[in-house]
């Protein structure tokens, strides 16, 4: 039997003996229903965690941005749910801002042209000190990219100078379908007309400067996409009026099921954005690294408040399958009648968290099967044990780097969307479940999945368990008073766990000695 | 030009400050065994990197059937037919031996194609084929190695102290294996072990201190015990 397999049964072991010893204190019914609460927060822990675990296991990034993903993730699920008007009128500035800049980078090729030739003329005197990607190379770059850069920026403020955002997101009432903001919340289509064509400009004059990166596609082929998306934005602006009405009209549950597909696909764009523009040049810089995500951290959170507001909003509403309110008491009663709650041993525990179990499960087993089965998931376990030598293969190992954190964010985001009816979303949100998915991660070994997931059980496990500590005690069969521990216990319980675990077994559970 | 499938032109690669190689050349003619011999640290699996672009030279030309490839990302010059077989038989320990040469493919079926030679000449691979790569032996890897390199279209095969750790019997094979395989494809070979290298190479460079100070066909080097001494201390 392998040491990893070992492993896995001790954890098991561990975790049954705590079932045990809860259920000797509290009964079956409580140990139940304490036991499915951990699993919930199991499966949002590990929504989170999974990702972190695959970034750190192939590119050794500690992205500390990760909870902030979780956050943006549920505030952008939580928009699409109950104001697409925000998203209605945003989008479109991006989507315009993204097709100049496309349109840029093609028109800035013989810029870019010129300066490598200036940076090979300059290596074949032997004065290029830096190296492919240092210092030196940059220097060449600054002079025209940095002009344009800063006119960039400039008309990119002049753009959004005045923009209502305040307006757009006054929604509070809306997130149970209900009030909507009126028409004149709106910024005039004349005016956000406008806003287009600036984002445009900005984008065309930034696209020289910030997009680098081979040419695969031919001028005209870049031009024509880069068109296709302007229209895309051009077109949803139009539209801006029907398609709110449309989606406020759509049933809750398709609202909620384009919550999560939004929510994951903002949360998987910007972390492939992040990971392509500014974790890539830092790569074998942990310092540094950890610095920037640390950084992006924050910032990520103001813009959100920025945005959203300090304030947090209560819990969103549930699709109608969890919806009614009764008490089902069978899985099967359930099915027909769609209750909020079901009796578990007797005693009611809520249906939407059944459902963040399962959507953990879902995303444990899916992912679990592209490592395993596809040859993504081939090139990703190849990756984290030795990735130049995957790139030695032809492999183009940086896109699957993107691709992997933008995977990862993607199923934070997801997370935070799922997390939403339950915690509602608050800007600290990202914070507390982040800090537990790193636990996590390191319960389970750094960079191991298998080891992720058991590590995010064993801890929503002993986060449930603490919580029961303290709200009801434990009465031990030894003890004549039932034993009751104070919050902080609560909250020291997952740090306990981690201290056992790396008493133990310092590299985690999964884990290997470097 | 053109009969040279590798050329490489006065290349200087740093790694961090160190200035490693300060002008390496070597020219390498299709289908044939090229050796590259030096002392430990004397800048050979550098070189090897720097052609494939791992360490990408920062002064000096690379070309690949004449085509310039310095500078260009490393699985861009692989996916142009370079296999690389990296010292310490760098394979994937937690794919099977199957996911080892799979994800090597290219195209979808090169592991098909290649099946009869890749087995004719590793016959273990195939009984070890549904086992990770941790649970081989040095020789079965070092094989393996070999093998995932020759599972796409490679026409040059880069491949660095193949027979280091190995008992002499393996050796032996491995030496078996590299012949038969450069009837395919040409082959550079970073060796420490000098008969190893000297019985199976047709052309040698000795690298010395960052700098390639000799080459010429290998029955030459069998002649001039002074430069055998003098660089390799090894005796003829």
């Amino acid at each position: 039997m392998g040491k990893r397999s070992r492993a896995a049964i001790a954890s098991i072991v561990l975790a049954l003996v705590l079932v045990g010893l809860a259920y000797a204190g509290f009964g079956a019914t409580k140990t139940a229903s304490v036991f499915l609460s951990g699993l919930t927060l199991a499966a949002l822990y590990f929504l989170l965690a999974a990702g972190l675990s695959l970034i750190f296991g192939l590119m050794d990034v500690l992205n500390f941005a990760h909870g902030t993903l979780f956050m943006i993730g549920a505030y952008a699920g939580y928009s699409t749910f109950g104001n697409p008007r925000l998203l209605l009128n945003t989008l479109p500035l991006f989507l315009t801002l993204l097709a100049g800049g496309m349109v840029g980078a093609v028109a800035g090729r013989p810029l870019r042209a010129w300066e490598r030739t200036v940076r090979r003329r300059r290596a074949g005197e032997g004065q290029d000190e830096g190296g492919r990607q240092g210092l030196p190379a940059i220097l060449v770059r600054l002079p025209p990219s940095l002009i344009l850069a800063l006119l960039a920026v400039g008309v990119l403020l002049w753009g959004v100078r005045g923009f209502p955002l305040g307006r757009l997101v006054a929604f509070e009432a809306t997130a149970t379908g209900g009030a909507i903001p009126t028409a004149e919340a709106q910024e005039p289509l004349s005016r956000m007309l406008l806003r287009l064509v600036l984002m445009a400009l900005a984008g065309l004059l930034a696209g020289p400067a910030l997009v680098r990166g081979r040419e695969r596609r031919g001028v005209w082929g870049e031009v024509a996409l880069a068109v296709g998306i302007a229209l895309a934005g051009l077109l949803l602006l139009l539209a801006r009026d029907p398609l709110e009405g449309f989606l406020l009209g759509l049933s809750v549950d398709l609202r909620f099921l384009l919550a999560l597909i939004a929510g994951a696909a903002v949360g998987g764009l910007l972390g492939a954005l992040m990971e392509r523009t500014l974790i890539r040049p830092f790569y074998g810089n942990p310092i540094t690294q950890i610095v920037l995500t640390l950084g992006l951290m924050f910032v990520g959170t103001e813009l959100v408040k920025a945005v959203w507001g300090r304030e947090g909003h209560p819990p969103m509403t549930v699709p109608s399958l969890f919806a009614e309110s009764c008490r089902s008491e069978t899985f099967l009663a359930w099915l027909t009648e769609h209750c909020s709650s079901i009796g578990v041993l007797g005693r009611a525990f809520p249906t939407y968290r059944l459902f963040i179990i399962f959507v953990g499960g879902v995303i444990l087993v899916g992912v679990g099967l592209l490592l395993q089965y596809s040859r993504l998931g081939m090139i990703i376990r190849a990756g984290v044990q030795d990735s130049e030598m995957v790139e030695a293969l032809g492999i183009n190992v940086r896109r699957v780097f993107t691709l992997v954190f933008g995977l990862g964010s993607a199923l934070a985001a997801l997370g935070g969307v799922v997390a939403a009816p339950f915690v509602g979303v608050y800007p600290e949100m990202g914070g507390i479940f982040q800090l537990q998915a790193f636990i996590a991660v390191v319960i389970g070994g750094m960079g191991s999945y298998a080891g992720t997931a058991v590590g995010a059980l064993l801890l929503g496990l002993a986060r449930a368990f603490g919580d029961a500590l303290v709200t009801s005690g434990i009465a031990l069969p030894w003890a004549e008073q039932a034993l009751r521990a104070s919050p902080a216990v609560a909250r020291a319980s997952t740090v306990l766990i981690m201290a056992i675990v790396l008493l133990v077994r310092p590299a985690g559970i999964f884990g290997r000695k470097e | 030009m053109g009969r040279y499938l590798l050329e490489v032109r006065e290349i200087h690669t740093f790694i961090g400050q160190f200035h490693i190689l300060q002008g390496v050349s070597l020219a390498v003619p299709e289908g044939s065994i090229t050796a590259v011999l030096g002392r430990n640290g004397a800048g050979k699996t550098t070189t090897l990197k720097s052609v494939l672009g791992l360490t990408p030279p920062r002064r000096g030309r690379v070309l690949l059937a004449g085509q310039e490839v310095q500078g260009r990302p490393a699985y861009e010059i692989a996916a142009m037919g370079v296999g690389y077989v990296p010292e310490h038989r760098a394979i994937f320990t937690d794919l099977t031996v199957a996911e080892n040469l799979r994800i090597a493919e290219r195209r979808r079926g090169d592991l098909e194609r290649r099946a009869d030679f890749i087995f004719g000449l590793f016959p273990d691979l195939k009984r070890l084929y549904r086992l990770p790569g941790g649970h081989l032996s040095g020789g079965q890897q070092q094989m393996l190695a070999i093998a995932r390199a020759l599972v796409p279209d490679n026409r040059l095969l880069l491949i660095d102290e193949p027979s280091e750790g190995l008992a002499p019997i393996l050796i032996q094979q491995l030496m078996e294996a590299i012949r038969r395989l450069s009837e395919r494809v040409t082959v550079v070979l970073v060796e420490q072990n000098f008969q190893m290298a000297s019985q199976l190479a047709d052309r040698y460079v000795i690298i010395d201190d960052g700098r390639s100070v000799r080459s010429g066909p290998m029955a030459e080097l069998l002649e001039d015990e002074a430069t055998v001494r003098r660089y390799l201390g090894a005796v003829v």
